[in-house]
């Protein structure tokens, strides 16, 4: 029955990407790769999403995770893969645009072949009812009015969180002490025994909090404002709109792959992210999608990689 | 009550209850490999099962869970081998029972040990769950700056009879665990520009190295290709004395107490717990020296230690939605998926549910009973009768199978192999190994916290001893390195 299903839709797929020389992608497994552990954000999206492109492209995808060095370490090991479209990179964009500056690494973007992005959401700042600004405003203004006296908690000294929080505070002349942890629910431990003073990281992990009262969320990392969280301003709205940084997620390969297999999984990703089911499962993570592709999302890491390399320059994180 | 009912008829379906005895048989056999875990199993596993029933796949998590932290004690007694990091403790007892031809009283131990601090680890899910998870808060980077210590102090047990070289082991441990990116300041420490070194080494492909190599190797050394006839096996002869069962509540009790407070901290988990409970053991014991010599307290203790972390793990991911390890992060992701919220209102808005999930934590455990009874002992035990030229192959291609999968990389082999051949030099020369894992466990957690603490107070290290936490923590990591010392003064005068 499922070899049956395979071959239609495998059948049905050559027949609408009438490529002639590659008509016949792909005729073997795939294997994604995957920077980070199993069970972790990058981790659960990309099976979710690999479930549903199995079935558009009638081939089976089997995941390879490779953990550590924030993703330096499945990054360099994916670099060296042939860039025959049976080789693909499931990744979250950090490994990309903010381990390179900080790390010494032996890829850079010129290593890959953008493919697709898929969904994305923004980090969030929170304090307790205690903290004096109810505004993400004021929230500012109270920070740059007190150097120094404020911790923040952080996904990890040099990622991207931190350095989302720092581009905003540099824009304003802020310093707040970052308190590096293992993750969002490690942070927010700290926060609510009031071990940090401002939380940093997801939003989905710190969500519950502010049904119940417990953090207020005052500023999103993200240009616009954020449904879920109506008392936190976007960046847009405190005049700092080019400072946006979003946690974001997308598929590559390795450099030098045809084109005509980019398009044939640019397309799949496309159709594989909007399916409502996807689209439900993103929900749940607070991510929505968003599908660029080829020079779209080329341009998109390098204006990341940019933006972040004057801040990681400043804190003096760069490699 | 009502509560109680529902959530239990909820689980009482064919699926939910075929769910949790077939994943605790595959959890015993998950654990009783080593390499494979089971964070690994359930990761593979949990996408499976998002268009299931929850409570099946829920169902599945708790037997993998539960089944794996018993059945790492199977290789840790027939063989000296720790089926996962938590049932290294097990060894130290396990395998000299087994070398006498108790084999299968140690198993009948650990199995009853293993369901024993389940049960009692569920019973306080359910009942004082989200009490506990809001004390946890109370603990900063200082608290578990001591925590770690207090773990390392344990060392001091662990050393054997040579005191100095278990501190060379200890020290060992604690430089591998430097090793990779430094999560605080973002530099590589001793990476010696190897990519793959930058996350660290893994903890698994070192323990399955140091701690599966040398007993293969010794198995090889005796050149066995016979094996045992069934009549040389000698099981059940070893009867328990009267008494002996009785005596072994106390240990249940107290490393179940154990268990369940280092389940619900963040971070801490069954292989730390298992280690305090050993130490605990030994010191409350009349007689220290008989353990590490085949002590049946010593399996008790580190059996019900670790498999009471198990579903106390739990109460911070169920109760805040803090997942405390990456078990308790892959439920709540499961639990997501299927429209849930974690957070403090997650027990009230889905009671069947997380009710449901707390029954078959407890269900699973008693499943251990039954799994591990007298004929899984006897079928278990069959492996001492294998010859060494079959045993020690099937081990070695069961290792790197297990290494191998965990990052998909040929160099983990190579570190697993130089590991275990410095395992196997280190135990000639009567180094214990256990203080090298406590030290990669312990030492990046006391690292980071001390650091972490500092850098909140600003630099003030009068704070690691002033909040009251700390104070006791700190209090307590002093009493037990000097309670052994009391101790042994204390016998000295008495016999004289």
């Amino acid at each position: 029955m499922n070899l049956k299903l395979t071959a239609v839709s495998a059948a049905i797929l050559t027949a609408v990407t009438a490529a002639p020389a590659f008509a016949d992608y792909p005729e073997r497994a795939i294997e994604l790769t995957i920077p980070a552990g199993a069970g972790g954000g990058t981790d659960t999206s990309a099976r979710r999403l690999a479930l549903i492109l199995e079935e558009l492209l009638g081939t089976s995808i089997a995941v390879l995770n490779i953990g550590g060095g924030g993703g330096s370490v499945g990054a360099s090991q994916f670099m060296q893969a042939d860039p025959d479209g049976y080789s693909l990179f499931a990744t979250w964009n950090s490994p990309l645009t903010t381990v390179p500056l900080v790390q010494n690494v032996a890829y850079s973007l010129d290593s890959f072949t953008p493919i697709a992005s898929t969904s994305e959401t923004a980090y969030v700042l929170c304090v307790d009812a205690e903290f004096p600004a109810t505004t993400g405003a004021e929230f500012l203004d109270e920070l740059a009015a007190n150097p120094g006296m404020y911790t923040y908690g952080n996904d990890g000294i040099g990622g991207t969180m931190q350095l989302a929080a720092e581009r905003i505070f540099q824009a304003r002349e802020i310093t707040a002490i970052p308190i590096p942890f293992g993750g969002a629910g490690e942070t927010l431990q700290n926060f609510l025994g009031g071990h940090i003073d401002i939380y940093g990281g997801s939003i989905s992990t710190v969500l519950p909090y502010v049904e119940t009262g417990e953090a207020n969320c005052l500023v999103v990392t993200s240009a616009a404002d954020v449904p879920a969280l109506p008392s936190a301003s976007g960046l847009e709205a405190l005049g700092l709109g080019e400072h946006e940084t979003l946690l974001w997620r997308a598929i590559l390969g390795p450099a030098g792959m045809d084109q005509a297999i980019v398009d044939q999984l640019s397309d799949a990703i496309q159709t594989a992210v909007n399916d409502p089911a996807y689209v439900e499962f993103l929900a749940t993570k607070g991510e929505v999608p968003n599908v660029l592709v080829g020079d779209d999302l080329a341009a998109r890491l390098q204006s990341e990689s940019d933006g972040l390399a004057e801040v990681s320059r400043a804190l003096g994180l760069s490699q | 009550m009502d509560f109680f009912v529902t959530s239990l008829s909820g689980i009482m379906a064919i699926g939910p209850i075929l769910a949790m005895v077939g994943s605790t048989l595959l959890g015993v056999l998950i654990g009783a490999l080593p390499g494979l875990n089971p964070v690994m199993a359930i990761a593979l596993l949990l996408p499976l099962t998002y268009s299931m029933d929850p409570l099946v796949a829920l169902g599945m998590v708790a037997g993998i869970y539960n089944g794996s932290m018993y059945g790492g004690a199977i290789p840790a007694i027939l063989l000296r081998i720790p089926g996962t990091p938590a049932s290294i403790a097990t060894t130290f007892d396990g395998f000299p029972m087994a070398e006498r031809g108790e084999a299968a009283k140690a198993l009948k131990i650990a199995c009853w040990s293993s369901a024993i601090g389940g049960i009692v680890s569920a019973i306080a899910l359910m009942t004082v769950g989200p009490l506990l998870a809001r004390v946890t808060l109370l603990f900063g980077p200082a608290e578990y700056f001591w925590i770690a210590i207090f773990g390392m102090a344990s060392v001091g047990v662990m050393v054997g009879t040579d005191a100095v070289k278990g501190i060379l082991a200890a020290v060992i441990g604690l430089l591998i665990g430097t090793m990779g990116i430094d999560s605080l300041s973002g530099q590589a420490r001793y990476t010696f520009d190897q990519t793959w070194l930058l996350g660290g080494l893994d903890l698994i492909v070192v323990l399955v190295g140091l701690y599966a190599l040398p007993p293969v190797l010794q198995l090889a050394e005796k050149c066995d290709l016979k094996g045992l006839s069934a009549a040389q096996l000698r099981l059940l002869a070893v009867p328990f004395k009267p008494g002996e069962i009785r005596s072994m509540f106390g240990t249940w009790f107290r490393s179940s107490m154990i268990g369940v407070s280092v389940g619900i901290l963040p971070g801490a988990g069954g292989n730390i717990a298992a280690f305090l409970s050993y130490n605990a053991a030994k010191n409350a014991s009349d007689d220290p020296d008989s353990f590490g010599k085949g002590n049946p307290q010593g399996i008790a203790a580190a059996e019900c230690g670790n498999n009471a972390d198990n579903a106390a793990s739990m109460i911070p991911a169920l109760s805040l939605g803090i997942p405390g390890n990456v078990v308790a992060a892959l439920v709540l992701s499961a639990l997501t998926i299927h429209g849930l919220q974690p957070g403090p209102r997650l027990f009230h808005s889905n009671p069947e549910l997380v009710g449901g999930f707390m029954f078959e934590m407890l269900l699973t455990s008693i499943l251990i009973f039954l799994v591990g009874g007298a004929a899984a002992t006897r079928v278990f035990a069959q492996i001492q009768r294998l010859p060494g030229v079959l045993l020690v192959p099937s081990i070695l291609i069961l290792m790197c199978v297990g290494v191998y999968v965990i990052n998909g990389r040929p160099v983990d082999l190579w570190v697993m192999f130089a590991a275990g051949v410095a395992g196997y030099f280190l135990e000639k020369v009567n180094v214990p190994l256990a203080p090298i894992i406590l030290g990669m466990i312990l030492g990046p957690m006391a690292e980071q916290s001390v650091r972490r603490a500092l850098l909140i107070s600003r630099g003030d290290a009068s704070e690691l001893i002033t909040r009251p936490i700390s104070a006791v923590l700190a209090l307590a990591t002093l009493g037990m390195i000097l309670w052994p010392i009391i101790k042994a003064l204390r016998a000295k005068r008495a016999k004289a």
